[in-house]
């Protein structure tokens, strides 16, 4: 009845409008029939952008939906673009070398989604490359000796300021308030010599006076990575590397404009006991640095200020700090480029060489009250790189460094440095089993000094390396350097420091390396010259120092438990032939002073474990490592002084969304043997084992497509009282807030 | 995972545990390695000192070279001119401080030279410590490790001065 009613109700229409009318439905039909599929199943993109923890894009990043046969590469910018999705849940996964795999499911209903995705470092990197063991690419699996790499990814998250904290957490590695020891190298000498040779992007970067190296002037937010070589590396390196290489490998420019600013401050806490609060307030600190990258056709830079200013933890422990940063490079062509470096700092700072007495612990002795100290430093880089043919390519390197310190004790100590170096390498690829890689360097340094005098110092060296890789897996180094020095009245010296290694792929998870080598190490200026008075402590000339010699022996062994479990184990020997030390001596007079002197035959041995462990994938990390170390001066039959027996890391890191955590644990045994200050520094032998403890907690903000990371950082959490040098405690616990901001 | 999770953070609480010592701490004047004693001095204390220290040796002076400075533990600020009786405590400041160890000479010295002078000739020893009354040998010191040793008594008899190492005027 309905249906008819409403047949009835249908007005009448014209003939031509019936027909009109039949054709309007016919067309909807086909176009409904012809568009069917877009409009019941209209597709979407997925798109956006892959950075790594820092927020620098990542291009080639491969980005898969799992289980479709649909993907794209992220391009230069980090942008990536999938279309004609159709709606539907889906697993995306993003993957490239050197990072962990990242996977998130997304559903895609009635629009287009945007994803940002950050990608994390490989916690357990066996593939890792470096560039320091053989001055060429090298796969760090088939090297001969120990090696460790500092990823850019630890400084930031740790708020490091200054890479001598960032080393403290390497295996094998410690630190003497500022002087670096690699498997016990190096003791303290008061910045007078280094035993290990750092480098910036290969460049030697030690003072021409003192020879010590200044950590300061490092430019931490541009560093891309850390390298470290364990042991005598003199046959490639020459004098200053016979403890070990530490090689800084500064970030490239970005190929569009990039900026990063990063700011902090904290605060240092209160001392426990009422005895040692002197200030009565909490002791603050900050930074800012500023830093852009961007490159304009063949030509892209980096400039990069960073302000740090700390008021100290100790009475006159305060310091104001100002960092330039410059790198340019110019390529000519795909096959050759000239790079530009300058680095400046500009010091100011008070000047605390040791404590009143262990119940004024944060307070230098009356005497030392109100000293402070002046500071100007440059260093200026080139590397021009060719590669000629795709086998044989060379590098230039020229550096000049000028120091220029002041300082207001009652010596009015003060030196200005000139150090000029320039090094040829040459790499040359004679078959596919077989890379040579040599060169020569050259140095001189002049100094004016009232402590130093007006000493001039040159040095030549030539070096050549091979490295075989053959057909099994069978990888051998063999190499020598021959360097001669002359230091103004020393007598000239020279010195043949070979070296032989080799490392065996036992199988897939077990490799096998061992290498023998020898080093050298020229006395620096402030060794053979120094004549001050510091706080008392007299200090003379020795116009007859000599080079110090070492003999290194390493065997190591990587075994891949698990994919995600990596333990690596090396024991080694170092024999030390006229060991460079201070001491304290007595005149005719009866008058006593200090003095550097080929004073020792040492000896250290020890063992070395190390362990990475993901053990849940992606999310949370576990590293551990144990050194000891068994050192021995042959002479008087007891332990190097400032040697920890054991050395013990371990760091925890845990991801979770766009949050991270994570802590770091530091124990060295109380070392045995200290410089004998007792009638210098009250309390002086007072010393303890170190137990420190880190913890950090930091949020992503790249997950939202905001490009800026926040940091809460607490060092020393246990508040836990030491000393790594006579007289000078080390950072009480502090606390600090830091954001990165990147656009 | 959990279980995992918990298993890091055990390794984690067990070196956190392991690092509850404070390490170092203020010590009390009590607790301190040093002596402290009192210095008699009878008679007319002689014209032209300028300098009385009370110093110790690690070892016995048995000639003019053992009076250097690798030998000499402690120096202590100066003792006024003219006083009848000073006490002393090593814990305090001094010129050199001591620590634990066993010391062969400790002794009270005078000079007339206006500077710390290091050179032997320059002194001349008023008194000498002597244990348990036997003046017929200097006292021997023992400093035990965060011990003060109390009542290392000296008399300095101007009249009647003790035997002098090797090397003086």
């Amino acid at each position: 009845m309905m249906k008819v009613s409403i047949l009835n109700s249908v007005p009448k229409v014209p003939v031509t409008s019936k027909v009109t009318g039949t054709l309007f439905h016919f067309c909807l039909i086909f176009f409904i029939f012809l568009f069917s599929e877009k409009i019941f199943s209209q597709t979407y993109d997925i798109s956006g952008t892959v950075s790594d923890t820092l927020g620098n894009p990542l291009d080639a990043v491969n980005v898969i939906l799992v289980g479709e046969d649909i993907g794209a590469a992220s391009n230069y910018e980090g942008k990536f673009i999938i279309n004609n999705i159709k709606p539907g849940s889906y697993q995306i996964e993003f993957s490239s070398l050197g990072y962990q795999p990242y996977s998130t499911g997304i559903q895609i209903e009635n629009k287009s989604v945007i994803i940002n995705a950050v990608l994390h470092e490989k916690p357990v990197e066996t593939e890792q490359i470096i560039v320091t063991a053989g001055k060429h690419e090298q796969n760090i699996s088939e090297l001969p000796i120990s090696a460790e790499v500092i990823p850019s990814k630890d400084l930031a998250e740790r708020n490091i300021s200054n890479l001598r904290y960032a080393l403290e957490y390497a295996p094998g590695v410690n630190m003497v308030e500022d002087q670096v020891s690699i498997r016990g190298s190096s003791g303290y000498s008061r910045g007078a010599g280094t035993r290990v040779l750092l480098a910036l992007d290969g460049i030697p970067f030690y003072t021409g006076d003192t020879g010590e190296i200044i950590w300061e002037i490092i430019p931490v937010t541009e560093i891309e990575r850390v390298e470290i070589i364990k042991g005598a590396a003199s046959s490639l390196y020459g004098s200053s590397a016979i403890g070990g290489v530490i090689n800084v490998i500064t970030k490239n420019m970005t190929n569009k404009s990039f900026t990063y600013f990063k700011s902090y401050a904290g605060a240092y806490d209160k001392p426990s006991y009422n005895e040692w609060d002197w200030s009565g307030v909490y002791r603050q600190f900050n930074g800012l640095t500023f830093s852009h990258s961007n490159s304009f056709g063949n030509f892209g830079f980096t400039l990069a200020l960073t302000r740090i200013e700390d008021s100290g933890y100790k009475q006159s422990g305060f310091f104001k700090r100002y960092v330039g940063y410059f790198k340019g490079k110019y390529k000519f062509s795909s096959f050759s480029d000239l790079t530009f470096f300058a680095n400046t700092i500009n010091q100011r700072s008070g000047n605390f060489l040791y404590w009143k007495d262990i119940n004024h612990a944060f307070v230098p002795p009356d005497a030392d009250q109100g000293q402070r100290t002046m500071s100007n430093r440059y260093m200026f880089g080139l590397i021009y790189k060719n590669i000629f043919t795709d086998n044989f390519s060379i590098n230039i390197r020229s550096s000049y460094y000028k120091t220029n310190w002041s300082d207001e004790t009652t010596s009015h100590n003060n030196s200005t440095t000139n150090l000029y170096r320039t090094e040829i390498q040459t790499n040359n690829k004679i078959s596919d089993n077989l890379i040579l890689t040599s060169g020569i360097e050259g140095t001189a340094s002049n100094v004016n000094s009232n402590i130093f005098g007006k000493p001039t110092a040159n040095g030549f060296g030539a070096y050549s390396q091979a490295d075989f890789k053959f057909n099994f897996p069978l990888s051998l180094s063999a190499g020598f350097r021959y360097d001669i020095d002359k230091i103004k009245t020393l007598e000239t010296f020279d010195a043949v420091s070979p070296k032989f290694g080799l490392n065996y792929k036992l199988s897939d998870k077990i490799i096998l390396r061992s290498s023998l080598g020898t080093g050298f190490r020229a006395p620096s200026l402030a060794e053979a010259f120094t004549s001050t008075t510091a706080s008392g402590i007299i200090v003379r000339p020795n116009p007859n120092i000599k080079p110090e010699h070492n003999f290194t022996f390493e065997l190591g062994v990587n075994y891949q438990a698990l994919p995600n479990l990596n333990i690596d184990a090396a024991a080694f020997n170092n024999e030390y032939y006229d060991f460079i030390e201070p001491e304290l001596l007595v005149d005719f007079l009866g008058v006593s002073f200090g003095q550097f002197d080929n004073i020792s035959r040492a000896r250290i041995q020890g063992f070395e474990l190390d362990t990475k462990y993901n053990i849940v994938p992606d999310k949370l990390n576990l590293s551990l490592s144990y050194t000891y170390l068994w050192t021995r001066d042959l002479n008087t039959n007891k332990a190097l002084k400032y040697r920890p027996r054991h050395i013990f890391y371990a760091n925890i890191d845990y991801k979770i969304s766009a949050f991270e955590f994570g802590s770091d644990f530091r124990f060295l045994s109380r070392v045995e043997e200290i410089d004998d200050l007792s009638r210098f520094i009250t309390d002086g032998k007072e010393r303890v084992a170190i137990y420190t403890l880190d913890l950090r907690a930091g949020y992503n903000f790249m997950t939202f497509n905001v490009p800026g990371r926040l940091f809460i950082n607490v060092n020393n959490v246990l508040n836990y009282y030491y000393v790594e040098l006579i007289g000078n405690m080390s950072p009480v616990r502090n606390a600090s807030l830091s954001l990165e901001l990147f656009f | 995972m959990l279980k995992k999770l918990l298993a890091a953070l055990s390794i984690l609480l067990l070196l956190h545990i392991y690092g509850c010592d404070k390490g170092l701490s203020p010590i009390s004047a009590e607790q301190k390695a040093g002596f402290s004693g009192t210095i008699t001095f009878l008679g007319n204390w002689p014209e032209g000192i300028t300098r009385t220290h009370l110093v110790v040796f690690q070892n016995e002076l048995k000639s003019s070279a053992d009076f250097n400075i690798i030998n000499l533990k402690y120096v202590s600020l100066e003792i006024p001119y003219g006083v009848k009786t000073f006490n002393f405590n090593s814990t305090d400041s001094s010129y050199i401080p001591i620590g634990a160890g066993t010391y062969e000479y400790v002794a009270v010295a005078q000079s007339k030279k206006p500077d710390l002078s290091l050179i032997r000739s320059d002194w001349f020893v008023a008194g000498v410590y002597y244990s348990n009354g036997d003046t017929s040998k200097h006292g021997v010191l023992e400093i035990p490790e965060n011990t003060l040793v109390r009542n290392i008594n000296i008399v300095c008899d101007f009249n009647n001065p003790p035997p002098q190492p090797p090397g003086g005027k």
